[in-house]
């Protein structure tokens, strides 16, 4: 056996060696930064894209009217393009679904943040998790097939436990806090729940009265805005949650230890010291919900009655509405490419890309906030 | 652990390709359909039946309006555009410019049936009254001999045909008021006026069945021979439009043609529209 | 304020806390529950003999000869019930000259009563076949059936008596009492004899997931939605894992803390909060019009569809891939560094391999959330009715897909009531995909977690 005589590498490059390498190390890094810049790219190009198509509404007769008259009448003769009905449908929804997700999403994230037991978030997580992934067709498909036609026959009864779900406990808290103050003013110091029987009876005069009320309204159609903002704050809350428990897990224990060393209850420390602490994070997070609710397709076009009206009076959650997302899903497919009708739909998609553009932009720069707060930089 | 991720990965790729290999079927010949969500049964059921007859070939039916039926036959993306009315002027233009030409084929007739809930009383309506109704000068049942309850309007989206058909043999061009529930087909249509007592709606013949109640329009029963023999007020004829007439013995020639045969002339019976054939009886 | 109600307070506090995370539990429950028992039900269930002669017809399974002798058995029972209605058609004719009031009234709702024999039944031996495949089989499914049977043994009217009107059912057995047909409401159309007329026996249908589907999804199954389901998300995801993978790689490895990169991240962001309505639209202008650069297709297909899902998908690709490999030790990478191993064999030998299990959560999530959206597909992929397409025709042909069919089903649908439980079934077949794939990254996470801890 012959041994192979050869050099042994060199531990030094040659000089050209190390500049090929740097080279492709070079070319290389500019191949990922391209790529990476995908996103730049495919984001110009909505912005390009939907701006195009929807310039030729811009410049044409009726943008005057897109923003001033609530009358939608895209194909008659003469066309109508007042969208401000439509506007109005997707706020309308968007603050219902608020008004479900944001005083349920805060208080689960302040429940998973600082109540629940460690052992027990990893069992609750996963249900964020899966409500978070369900198809919004799913959603939609509920919302029309099941809680539509319930929302139907038992209406009234749907609207009380509504009502309870929120009201009981908030005037509950609420007649608790009114007696304490009524017995710190007229009675002695150790008396403050039986003063909160007064206020407590009083909310539930209300409680009842506003039962009965509503227990009596018979909806008429089941697809309305405010089957629709349940549906959508349900989707909200996974968003609103995860986000705003982030917040609160980063204000960090020094805080709570503090407040609970001054003998803060676990409430006043939450209320008073956490939530305050962490209110630009939740802020952001209240934004995402919003930018869900407002973006989202099928349940709005599948649920909500798409009428394109102004409710009478305005904040009749029980009359049909329309939203932006649920027209520009409906009338896309049977409109021709070059019609004034065409491009108001691109008006409507542009509209509703400015409005997440600056909702995105102003929770950025919330959260960077939040973060440098965080470090102690400001 | 990371060995058995990947193993898993690789059989999981396995799996998925075998599966598309294994679905991929030759079909050598194909008719793209598109356009109106009410002529789509009719093209839904002939597909059907042709495909069955005619191994081979793939027929894809899209129901996205009968505008959208033209502006695809004009633009080259489908082979047959059905149509719920007939295609207009400026559409005939574009065809032109484009060197298409449009054929039109009157497949079967069409009558709007106005629905109401079953458990309305009303039961025959004027068309004055519709019109009423749905312009928004009359917004309780009561003032169509009902009971007090409102009026609860539903609509179809603007661009399908049925719609356009409804504003011009009922409308008459006026705007239907803007308070009304828009619903993007037939079928949708049906089930909101069944679950909702005091609706309105209307939907073509063919959707009609026991879950809502037809009502008499000028005392007229919206029935098969009150449309084919032309004295139901709402009523218009269904079309397919080919780029020219097809080639004889060619697929989309005998796909076309169906209508004219026993076959096709009982499933546009059955899934209740008239067949033009009904004229001659 | 006084101790006690301090006491109270954070009491209800804690209990309203752990409440409201009850009612999100509660909204999964109510949410899932009708989804899934009734879409189980579109698997499971008492099929009739019709059931096993579709199964045959159509797909050619299940044993011939058993089904044979079932059909005799079947046709067997069912002969009584034909004769008698023979026998009353004839007496019909006596009775229209007789006494024409009661015969043309009784004329005209026997039809209604034959459609539902009909309908319940299927054709009769030795008629001929109808056009429509729909007419071709009785009830295939027990529930169906007795529904049928409710309308052929009842007169549905309504009584206006009271203004709204209510529904009055009148049994038949009283219409044609003292005629031949009486009969067969009092022994053929109880449920008992139905039981013989069609053998109900628990099914389990797994073709429903296999099949494809016929007359509109009044037969079979959900092949070629699911099959379009696979291509879109598949397609999607060999577009949006390498350039998300990527991405991240050159942002946490290579990128720098300039304003370039800061604006990079925030286009990332953007992208992430694009409403998924406008990426069908752009999907449509960018992919599908003539005029565009980037033109793949004339018309809606499945590579278009694909390439819109991507771009959805990307952020969230880009966000886990970028904090699976933050998460990797930095000691293994001063290792290789150490090594003399350069950067990009360090990201390709190590880190990304550590990096993995937290790379493929992220893309089984973005494969359940690519695989569950509509509104990017409407336009740019989705097609009503089609058949299972080939590798072939991706490029240019459109697909069928579970979230698209499934609005159409329950809105467009002629016969929307007819076919709930394809509705239901699909709407729990694309819930079982997407939350399977939810489900597999929660424990891939699970173990990651555990691995970290040692």
């Amino acid at each position: 056996m012959e041994i192979e005589k050869k050099a042994p590498p060199p531990l030094l490059m040659s000089q050209r060696e190390g500049r090929l390498v740097r080279l492709m190390g070079m070319a290389g890094e500019g191949l990922l930064f391209l790529v990476a810049s995908l996103s730049v790219f495919a984001v110009l190009f909505i912005f390009y894209f939907i701006v195009r198509d929807a310039l030729p509404f811009i410049k044409g007769d009726y943008i005057g009217e897109f923003f001033s008259n609530s009358k939608w009448y895209p194909t008659h003769e003469p066309p109508v393009f007042g969208a401000l009905s439509i506007l109005y449908g997707s706020l309308i929804v968007t603050i219902g679904s608020c008004v479900v997700a944001i005083p349920l999403g805060v208080c689960s994230a302040v429940a998973l943040s600082d109540i629940i037991p460690f052992s027990w978030r990893q069992g609750i997580k996963p249900i964020i998790e899966l409500l978070a992934s369900i198809p919004s067709v799913a959603y939609g498909f509920f919302a029309l097939v099941v809680f539509a036609p319930v929302m139907q026959s038992h209406g009234g009864t749907l609207l009380v436990v509504g009502f309870l779900i929120i009201g009981a406990p908030v005037l509950g808290i609420a007649s608790l806090l009114v007696g304490d103050m009524l017995s710190d003013r007229f009675g002695d110091s150790n008396s403050g729940i039986s003063w909160a029987l007064i206020p407590g009876a009083a909310s539930l005069a209300i409680l009842v009265l506003v039962s009965w009320y509503l227990g009596g309204i018979q909806i008429i159609s089941g697809t309305n805005a405010l089957n629709v903002s349940v549906i959508l704050g349900i989707m909200a809350l996974p968003t609103i949650v995860s986000v705003s428990e982030d917040a609160l897990q980063a204000v960090g224990p020094e805080l709570r230890m503090g407040s609970y060393g001054l003998g803060a209850t676990r409430a006043e420390t939450l209320v008073l010291t956490v939530l305050p602490a962490a209110s630009s994070g939740i802020m952001a997070a209240v934004i995402l919900g919003i930018m869900r609710a407002l973006g989202e397709t099928m349940v709005v076009w599948m649920a909500s009655g798409n009428a394109a009206i102004i409710p009478d009076p305005f904040y009749d959650f029980l009359s049909p509405v329309r939203t932006m997302t649920a027209t520009i899903a409906g009338e896309m497919g049977e409109t021709a490419r070059g019609t004034q009708h065409y491009s108001v739909l691109f008006m409507c998609a542009f509209c509703l890309l400015i409005f997440c553009f600056i909702c995105n932009l102003i929770s950025e720069q919330v959260m960077k906030r939040n973060r440098m707060k965080l470090r102690g930089e400001i | 652990m990371r060995n058995k991720i990947m193993s898993v990965v690789a059989a999981a790729a396995v799996a998925v390709s075998g599966m598309f290999f294994s679905g991929a079927a030759n079909a050598d010949e194909k008719i793209v359909i598109e356009g109106s969500s009410t002529v789509g049964p009719i093209a839904k059921q002939f597909a059907e039946f042709f495909m069955d007859k005619n191994k081979g070939v793939n027929i894809t039916v899209n129901e996205s309006g009968s505008g959208n039926g033209a502006k695809a036959l004009i633009s080259g993306k489908c082979d047959i555009a059905t149509m719920s009315r007939f295609m207009k002027e400026k559409e005939f233009k574009a065809a032109a410019g484009s060197g298409k030409m449009p054929v039109a084929h009157a497949v079967a007739m069409d009558g709007i049936a106005v629905v109401v809930n079953p458990a309305n009383p009303v039961g025959k309506l004027t068309l004055e009254q519709i019109h009423d109704i749905y312009a928004g000068k009359v917004n309780n049942w009561k003032q169509v001999g009902g009971v007090d309850m409102p009026i609860v309007i539903i609509s179809r989206d603007t661009s399908s045909g049925t719609y356009e058909t409804f504003e011009t043999k009922v409308m008459h061009k006026d705007p239907i008021a803007s308070g009304v529930e828009t619903v993007g087909s037939n079928g949708q249509m049906r089930a909101r006026v069944q679950s909702t007592k005091n609706a309105i709606g209307y939907v073509g013949l063919g959707f009609v069945d026991k879950s809502v109640k037809a009502v008499l329009v000028n005392n007229i029963p919206a029935t098969k021979s009150s449309v084919a023999s032309g004295v139901y007020p709402i009523a218009r004829p269904l079309f397919m439009f080919t780029d020219g007439y097809p080639k004889p013995g060619s697929t989309v020639f005998r796909f076309i043609t169906m209508y004219l045969s026993k076959d096709g002339e009982a499933i546009i019976e059955r899934i209740g529209f008239v067949p033009l054939t009904a004229y001659k009886k | 304020m006084n101790l006690n109600s301090r006491k109270v307070i954070d009491g209800s506090f804690t209990a309203f806390s752990g409440f409201s995370i009850a009612v999100m539990g509660i909204a999964l429950v109510v949410l899932l529950g009708p989804i899934i028992s009734k879409g189980i039900g579109a698997y499971i269930f008492k099929g009739t003999v019709e059931h096993r002669e579709v199964m045959l017809d159509l797909f050619q399974r299940g044993n011939k000869k058993e089904i044979a002798r079932e059909e005799n058995a079947v046709q067997k029972a069912r002969a009584p019930l034909y004769q008698a209605i023979d026998a009353f058609s004839s007496e019909l004719e006596d009775l229209k000259k007789n006494n024409p009031a009661q015969g043309y009234a009784l004329e005209a709702d026997f039809a209604e009563f034959n459609k539902s024999v009909f309908k319940l039944l299927g054709p009769r031996p030795g008629q001929p076949e109808p056009q429509l495949q729909r007419d071709r089989f009785g009830q295939t499914r027990w529930d169906g059936a007795l529904h049928v049977l409710g309308q052929a043994v009842n007169v549905e009217s309504w009584d206006y008596s009271e203004g709204m009107g209510k529904k009055v059912f009148k049994p038949r057995a009283e219409m044609y009492k003292g005629t031949k047909l009486e009969p067969v409401f009092t022994q053929y159309l109880s449920e008992d004899y139905a039981r013989k007329m069609l053998e109900p026996e628990w099914t389990f249908y797994y073709g429903f997931f296999t099949d494809v589907s016929y007359d509109a999804h009044f037969f079979g199954g959900l092949w070629p939605e699911v099959l379009g389901t696979l291509y879109l998300t598949f397609g999607a995801m060999l577009l949006a894992i390498p350039a998300g993978i990527i991405a991240a790689i050159y942002l946490v490895e290579y990128a720098g803390d300039t304003k370039l990169v800061a604006f990079i991240r925030s286009c990332i962001s953007t992208l992430a909060g694009v409403p998924s309505i406008v990426f069908g639209l752009f999907g449509l202008a960018c992919f599908i019009m003539d005029d565009s650069w980037f033109q793949i297709s004339r018309t809606a297909s499945v590579a278009a569809g694909s390439a819109t899902l991507a771009l959805l998908v990307l952020p969230t690709i880009i966000r886990a891939s970028e904090e699976a490999i933050r998460a990797v030790p930095s000691s293994y990478k001063e290792a290789a560094m150490g090594l003399g191993a350069t950067k990009w064999k360090t990201v390709a030998s190590i880190i990304l391999p550590a990096a993995l299990p937290g790379i493929l959560t992220g893309i089984v999530i973005s494969m359940g959330r690519a695989a569950g959206e509509t509104a990017p597909i409407i336009f740019t992929a989705a097609v009503t009715v089609g058949k299972p397409l080939g590798l072939d025709q991706i490029f240019s042909q459109p697909t069928p897909a579970l979230p698209w069919n499934l609005y159409n089903l329950c809105t467009e649908h002629e016969a929307v009531d007819e076919i709930r439980h394809v509705q239901y079934g699909m709407a729990f077949t694309l819930l079982a995909i997407v939350l399977a794939l939810n489900f597999s990254a929660i424990c891939l996470r699970a173990r990651i977690a555990k691995k970290l801890r040692g």
